[in-house]
């Protein structure tokens, strides 16, 4: 067989060119063990079924986090917008837009009305196509996550149980029959969608002690940013004690979303209903006991 | 070929302007490295990007452009409209390719933006608005709006409103991995005040923002941003370093950088790092590096390469991103600037975006 004299000067060209192609390559990670987002399988559910269909964790798992949230990411967000997972949802369904105020990011059922489709296919009113200065998102992407929208934008957590299109709590903290430490003057409650912050008021929300008083609360905040999540502080440090929470879903004062959906509060998938929870505060013994037993507390 | 007199007559003029102006330019670092100026040699803001002073007028139609059309004769443009207000603009159209493996290409032409900037002196020397505005692609977005008062004979500023922050190089570049991870760039101007020092071989600056990066504020922390560099003629060095207090979870992060010029090649270097607990369950860590290397063959003709590598996790291995860069920047003539560049992206072999190549071709007309 004959092979072809390469000229000195080719070969030293294409040695450099092929080491110098090996160095930029072996800069860069071999992915080995990490699933395409490049996170550790652990993270990102190894043995559940892959994200197919139109649900809220296909277009994160599909398009967030590979793609928006390499900006879009923790307290430095661009314009406040957070499209990491655990926090794109609440980021965007029914809060509005910073560049078009009167747009909501997304607006369940309504693709063409939502600022995040009208961003990523580059009719925004304000600004260029999103991803910036990337390529931009294929039709498969956009459609679903027009997909998503139009089927009401439901949260991970609604999509894989009952209440995939009604107003619902997806958590609270301190979680249902949970004990929270002494000290603690608050509590939180996730929503799967944004509430109407005008319905957040005593009557509606009560907190009381079991078989004891209710519990006069210094407020009921709904932040702009963040309309998914609700917050009742009482006015000073809850006594030890069991608690009831009361969100009503039913009745005059019934809580709402933005889209004056009322509250599933009795989780049957359907409007209406109150929903109900107890927990209780520890005192100080049992605070103790609590954090000496937690992993990395005193031994 | 440029008469003596003519020559002359330039010289003059930027040597006078650049007497006069005492201040600031900052285009892209690039070229504050090439020339070796004070970052703040040619702008009108003190940290850099947007309006042109006089001095970078002058210089963007004398020293950048690789030959100056019209009438030998014809007056400089300065930017100036009286002695009270100065304008200015860019406009950057594309033409963009790209090509995803297993997914396919994309090309289009496109206005990546175009921005108008105002500045009123309304005591010349001392305080000024200044307005940034982008007015494509879209309807009109504000960037920049801000009040800048000037203390201690042009050496101390105090500027308060909208504004982009200090951190590391001020890249024209706002995809390069340093200026994502930090999320300090062209796109992000944020609400706060700064302070700034312009002394001698130093420019430092702190500022207090609100640090939403434009959104509304949230809660009752801010973000503290701080810049040091230290200016000498062939090389500079500085350093950088940001916490942001948020409900959402604190961010800190720190950068060096660094440049040098040898001949017609410039060098400049950032390494930043940054920490940020409302990433993840645990939060995260995450590096970036920034490697340029210009070379001025001849006036108005220029050869960028880049070299970027990104850690988006520490505690994740094998997960690392590079994006390698050649970009030609010609001036055939002033206040026009034609660039070409290929871009290769190399990350995990499993994310086909993360291993995507771009080819664009970018005419960029400023004044």
């Amino acid at each position: 067989m004959a092979f072809r004299k390469v000229p000195p000067r080719n070969a030293a060209w294409r040695t450099g060119t092929l080491a110098l192609g090996v160095l930029l390559s072996a800069c860069a990670g071999d992915g080995k063990g990490l699933d395409a987002n490049g996170r550790p399988p652990s993270e990102s559910g190894a043995g559940l079924p892959p994200t197919t269909g139109v649900s809220f964790k296909a277009v994160q798992d599909n398009v967030f986090t590979p793609i928006c949230s390499t900006c879009h990411s923790g307290a430095a967000a661009p314009l406040g917008l957070r499209l990491d997972a655990g926090n794109a949802f609440a980021s965007l369904v029914n809060v509005s837009s910073v560049q078009v105020g009167s747009l909501r990011r997304v607006q369940p059922g309504d693709p063409n009305g939502s600022y995040l489709v009208q961003k990523i296919e580059g009719r925004a009113a304000v600004g260029a196509r999103m991803p910036l200065g990337g390529p931009p998102l294929s039709q498969a992407n956009i459609d679903l996550v027009r997909g998503w929208i139009a089927a009401g934008a439901p949260s991970a957590a609604a999509a894989d149980g009952a209440t995939a299109l009604a107003f619902s709590i997806t958590s609270s903290m301190p979680g249902a029959g949970e004990m929270a430490l002494a000290g603690t003057d608050r509590v939180t409650l996730v929503f799967n969608a944004g509430v109407d912050a005008s319905l957040a008021q005593g009557g509606t929300i009560e907190l009381a002690q079991v078989d004891g008083p209710a519990i006069a609360l210094a407020s009921i905040e709904v932040p702009a940013a963040t309309p998914g999540v609700l917050t009742l502080k009482s006015a000073g440090a809850l006594p030890p004690g069991d608690y009831l929470l009361t969100v009503r879903g039913s009745g005059a004062t019934a809580l709402a979303d933005t889209a004056a959906r009322r509250l599933d509060g009795d989780g049957d998938g359907r409007a209406g209903g109150d929903f109900t929870i107890g927990f209780s505060v520890a005192d100080a013994a049992q605070s103790a006991a609590i954090v000496a037993a937690a992993p990395g507390g005193r031994q | 070929m440029i008469s003596r007199t003519r020559m002359f007559g330039w010289l003059v003029t930027v040597a006078a302007l650049f007497a006069i102006a005492g201040g600031e330019a900052r285009a892209e670092p690039y070229l504050a490295v090439q020339s070796g100026f004070k970052c703040v040699q040619c702008h009108v803001n003190p940290t850099g990007g947007g309006l042109r002073n006089g001095f970078g007028n002058v210089f963007a139609q004398t020293q950048l452009a690789a030959r100056r059309v019209g009438a030998e004769d014809a007056e400089l443009w300065t930017g100036s409209i009286g002695r009270f207000l100065a304008v200015g603009g860019n406009l950057r159209a594309n033409a963009a390719y790209s090509k995803v493996p297993d997914v396919g290409t994309s090309d289009e032409f496109g206005v990546e933006e175009a921005r108008i900037f105002l500045d009123v002196a309304i005591i010349p020397g001392r305080l000024s608005v200044y307005v940034d505005e982008r007015v494509a692609p879209g309807n009109a977005d504000n960037r920049e709006a801000n009040v800048r008062l000037w203390l201690r004979e042009g050496s101390v500023y105090v500027k308060g409103g909208k504004m982009y922050l200090p951190f590391g190089w001020r890249l024209e570049d706002d995809n390069a991995y340093v200026r994502q991870l930090s999320g300090i760039n062209m796109q992000t101007p944020d609400n706060g005040l700064e302070i700034g020092l312009e002394s001698g071989p130093w420019s430092a600056q702190l500022a207090v923002s609100n640090g939403t990066a434009g959104g509304p504020e949230l809660d009752d922390g801010k973000m503290f941003s701080a810049r040091v560099e230290h200016v000498l003629d062939r090389w500079r060095v500085g350093a950088a370093a940001t916490f942001n207090n948020a409900d959402a979870g604190d961010r800190k992060g720190a950068a060096l950088f660094a440049g040098t010029r040898w001949g017609r090649f410039s060098l400049l270097g950032e390494v930043d790092w940054f920490d940020d607990d409302g990433i993840g369950a645990n939060g995260r860590t995450r590096m970036a590096t920034l490697a340029e290397a210009n070379f001025l063959w001849r006036q108005g003709h220029n050869l960028k390469a880049t070299f970027e590598w990104y850690e988006p996790d520490d505690d994740v291995d094998e997960d690392e991103q590079t994006r390698t860069s050649l970009v030609y920047e010609w001036s055939p003539m002033q206040f026009l600037q034609a660039r070409f560049g290929v871009r290769r992206f190399i990350g995990i072999p499993q994310n086909d975006l993360q291993n995507r190549t771009e080819a664009f071709l970018q005419l960029h007309g400023y004044f």
